[in-house]
């Protein structure tokens, strides 16, 4: 191991990620704040389709996701230098990035268009059975789903009404009807919870 | 209603709070270590939720980013953490301080949303109201208190009763009807209501910092005039006892 490192260390790094070894991102992300495009070019092939279809879960248009990718993406290679390795992996802060930008991007459009914050009951069941449709097939995708399963239905609905609608959650405690003390118990509840189940399948 | 800054941690971890929620709660992990942990563990797991979603980018995406990167500075790491100023800027990335308005003994000074982008931002008034809006959103006893308003939307005051002053954000669905204005009140027992702010036509959302909160028992918003009344003449929207 030492010896093919020696002398061969970014080579290593920029070379096409081997599906079989995952790619280290928060390695990447270290060399792309040293001003790497090459390194970004890379960051960019892994963590880009899940960036964007995030941001498209969030935002639903296809134009606007796309725009705030961009933002994102460049925000990323912006602020490489900044991200701090002991607060948290580098692929759950990009998605701290995206996510916050996809939900200002919302937040942003319905205050121009000053939309009545009322969405019918309906679209409160849709968002887990559109999670569930797209979680299907990966692994990840499968453990995040068997973990949502876990929750309970106003943890899981508090959790992804939010998440994935990017609504605040006074309107999430509006659209399920429960006190906003509530919700915001269950938004905490489901993600300590949905920790657990994660941080299990990971040493499974 | 009363919610302890703590207990916003589950809504903060999943963006579903406001910017002034946001603002507050920043200032909160800073001086609790326990938090932090907790908010950087759960982001862990929202990080998986946002892996589960997975769409093939249009390939421009790839070039746009990639041409766009190469014009675009890089910034260096954080060396060292100027305290004050540091969060201020975090603040006003949420919010901009402006006009001071002054009530009978209180002083009000009216921060917009950077979302709307009043460009009439005085920099003597953004520097005292900052300075006492930092105060108040890191006091130890800040309290949250909200309510609906009966046409849609909230009214939220975040208090404290150490620095006897509270931040009063109203965001309403929509602006006032009929060309007509949104009007800001603090209540006192056997007193008239005194107007804490007076919004523009067409404004829907407001925050603003209200000084001698001290015997203040609740704020309220009533639909008025333009520039607003010397007492409420309809009946208010909604009220937030404190």
């Amino acid at each position: 191991m030492a010896e093919r490192g020696v002398g061969r260390r970014s080579e290593h790094l920029s070379a096409v990620p081997d599906p079989q070894a995952p790619v280290d991102v928060g390695e990447l992300l270290r060399v792309v704040a040293r001003g790497d495009e090459r390194a970004f070019g890379q960051l960019y092939d892994i963590v880009s389709p899940r960036v964007y279809g995030l941001i498209r879960r969030v935002v639903r248009d296809p134009a606007q996701a796309e725009e705030v990718a961009q933002e994102v993406l460049v925000e990323v290679w912006r602020t490489a230098a900044r991200f701090d390795a002991g607060r948290g992996s580098a692929t759950s802060w990009i998605f701290t990035i995206a996510h916050r930008r996809a939900v200002d991007r919302v937040r942003s459009e319905q205050a121009a268009t000053e939309r009545n914050a009322r969405i019918g009951a309906a679209s409160v069941d849709t968002p887990y059975d559109v999670v569930a449709d797209e979680v299907s097939g990966r692994l990840e995708r499968q453990q995040v789903r068997r973990c949502l399963e876990g929750l309970t239905t106003l943890q899981r609905q508090a959790v992804t009404l939010a998440y994935y609608q990017g609504h605040s959650y006074p309107q999430v405690a509006e659209l399920l009807d429960a006190p906003l003390p509530t919700i915001k118990t269950r938004m905490r509840d489901g993600l300590i919870r949905l920790r657990d189940c994660i941080a299990t399948g990971a040493t499974a | 209603m009363t919610t302890e800054i703590h207990t916003l941690l589950g809504p903060y971890v999943l963006d579903a709070v406001d910017d002034l929620e946001r603002a507050a709660f920043d200032r909160h992990l800073r001086e609790c270590a326990e938090c932090r942990a907790e908010v950087d563990e759960l982001r862990e797991a929202t990080a998986r939720l946002g892996g589960a979603t997975w769409s093939v980018p249009p390939p421009r995406l790839r070039e746009n980013v990639l041409a766009e990167i190469g014009r675009t500075r890089q910034l260096p790491p954080v060396a060292e953490k100027p305290p004050t100023a540091f969060r201020w800027r975090r603040l006003t990335a949420a919010a901009a301080v402006v006009v001071a308005v002054a009530g009978a003994g209180a002083v009000a000074y009216e921060v917009q949303d950077q979302r709307v982008r009043t460009e009439r931002a005085t920099a003597e008034a953004a520097r005292a109201g900052e300075a006492r809006v930092r105060a108040i959103l890191t006091a130890p006893d800040l309290t949250v208190r909200e309510e609906a308003l009966t046409t849609g939307g909230r009214l939220t005051v975040a208090s404290s009763g150490m620095y006897g002053a509270g931040v009063v954000m109203l965001a309403a669905d929509g602006s006032a009807p009929d060309g007509k204005v949104y009007q800001l009140w603090t209540l006192r027992p056997n007193t008239a209501p005194a107007s804490a702010g007076v919004l523009e036509p067409g404004q829907a959302a407001t925050v603003q910092l209200v000084e001698g909160l001290a015997g203040v028992t609740g704020v309220a918003v009533t639909v008025e005039p333009p520039k607003g009344s010397t007492a409420p003449t309809t009946t208010p929207i909604g009220d937030v006892t404190l």
